[in-house]
């Protein structure tokens, strides 16, 4: 009984020190433009005395800011925006946008956002974008920002510089209720307050833990030098 | 060691920038055409612990990728070119741009500098100049026995001479870009093309998109104090519980220690 008591309380040192980890990312991002946090929780699964940690990404809005810049876009509701990276399409919140050399159109480390019809390369020009995600040059349209999700953006990874990663052979579909916001930028969701909150808990839980090792291995002591002690 | 703790590291040197940043723009709360900058952070690499698994193959449960983010890294300082307060100075050679586009001038080394800084003055040779003493282009002569000077919002610059008529003299040209956050700053208040701004597109005041001359006014910083002292306040917060994700981690660690007796 203690040894298994000992490898519970492993488990729950290691599932608490994640949660650490996963906490401290969250609130390093609390200034991230777009950054949606990631949730890790303890499961009870079928046949185990510990629990297995469930990581889910928490997708909801972000406050808008106005930023007044032409090529900041946040998004408003479900959906992200579609851009080519050399390892495939991938998914993004908007941001600061920039343009390359040539006028095209990127995410802030130059992977083309990918409109309808193909990359966006914009002319010198008066940019807008509207609701739906038309751009229009000096008022010309010249086409419209893909806007995109999957069927469950529960499985999405994430890669860092605000891009997540479609599950392998999973197809991206339209996002039409998805609003674009020209010249916004859009707030974490942290909440730097619960996170205050969450890290007093994991510290405190981690103790607990550290205590409960300590007992068990005391158990353990007194059975191999006591008990078995003879005469 | 808890890589948590180089996380919350990543954390609080994005704060402190944050930080500089707010502090430029402070220290520029009264410079004429001041663009206020903003940072952009972006979250760095994520390490999957486990990717997406079936943990109950009977009902098909599955459980999404864990993944651990190792926190947050610079992205960009872009500078806003948003519309400064045009203030009233009364000088005849201040003119300030109300709306899109930039004055053009001329560098010593003959390269084009771009610039919503319009006090202006005549150099020796009856030239308009900024007040760094760069021809603004094209170029507009002043006639040395000048008495009043008038630029028209659309850029028409016209002298009244010692004869009392009213003579044109040119028109003063804007320069605009797609991307003016990519220009690059050049200090004086100038700014340079750069291949993020794309190329400058020219065109006369009033016409084309371009915005309009206001003449005897000065654009104000488009800094806003009390926007800037807010995200101050949220910067420095941010950064304390940073701080505090640290001790948290070092904490659990020493904990930790504490097992080997």
């Amino acid at each position: 009984m203690p040894l298994r008591g000992i490898r519970n309380a492993a488990h729950g040192l290691a599932y608490y020190s994640r949660l650490q980890e996963v906490t401290a990312n969250n609130l390093a991002n609390a200034s991230t433009d777009g950054f949606k946090v990631d949730r890790l929780t303890g499961r009870m699964l079928d046949g185990q005395s510990y629990p297995v940690p469930v990581e889910h990404l928490d997708l909801r809005q972000g406050a808008l800011r106005q930023t007044g810049r032409d090529l900041d876009v946040a998004l408003e509701g479900d959906g992200f925006l579609v851009v080519k990276t050399p390892a495939g399409e991938r998914l993004t919140r908007g941001g600061s946008l920039k343009l390359d050399g040539d006028g095209l159109l990127t995410d802030g480390e130059g992977n083309p956002i990918q409109g309808e019809r193909g990359p966006i390369i914009l002319g010198a020009g008066k940019v807008e974008i509207q609701g739906d995600g038309t751009v229009l040059v000096d008022g010309a349209p010249l086409d419209q920002l893909r806007r995109a999700t999957v069927a469950d953006p529960g499985q999405l990874k994430k890669e860092g510089a605000g891009r997540f990663v479609p599950p392998d052979g999973v197809k991206l579909i339209d996002a039409e209720k998805l609003l674009v916001r020209q010249a916004q930028i859009e707030d974490p969701n942290n909440d730097a307050v619960l996170g205050m909150i969450d890290l007093v808990t994991i510290q405190r839980a981690y103790a607990a833990n550290v205590d409960a090792l300590k007992a068990m291995d005391g158990v353990l002591g007194t059975i191999a030098g006591d008990i078995g002690r003879v005469g | 060691m808890n890589p948590g703790l180089r996380t919350s590291a990543s954390g609080m040197k994005a704060q402190q920038l944050m930080v500089d940043t707010i502090a430029n723009n402070l220290a520029n709360v009264n410079t004429t055409g001041f663009k206020r900058s903003r940072v952009s952070f972006e979250d760095v690499l994520y390490e999957t612990l486990e990717g997406a698994r079936t943990v109950n193959p009977q009902d098909s449960q599955t459980l999404a990728p864990i993944q651990i983010g190792k926190g947050v890294r610079l992205a960009a300082i872009a500078r806003l070119h948003t519309q400064g307060a045009p203030e009233q100075t009364g000088r005849t050679l201040d003119v300030a741009i109300e709306g899109d586009g930039f004055f053009q001038v001329q560098k010593p080394d003959d390269t084009i500098a771009y610039t919503r800084d319009g006090s202006l003055s005549v150099s020796d040779t009856g030239a308009l100049v900024t007040h760094g003493g760069y021809r603004v282009l094209p170029n507009v002569t002043l006639p040395p026995d000048v008495q009043d000077v008038t630029i028209s919002p659309s850029g028409i610059v016209s002298a009244t001479g010692a004869g009392g008529t009213p003579v044109e003299l040119g028109r003063i040209e804007l320069a605009r870009f797609v991307n003016p956050s990519g220009m690059m700053s050049l200090g004086e208040n100038l700014f340079g093309e750069t291949a993020a701004s794309g190329r400058p597109l020219t065109g006369y005041p009033q016409e084309q998109g371009f915005g309009r001359l206001l003449q005897g006014m000065l654009e104000s910083s488009n800094v806003e104090i009390v926007q800037e002292m807010t995200d101050m306040i949220a910067a420095q917060r941010a950064y304390e519980i940073n701080a505090k994700a640290i001790r948290a981690g070092e904490e659990m660690m020493q904990a930790t220690n504490d097992l080997i007796r």
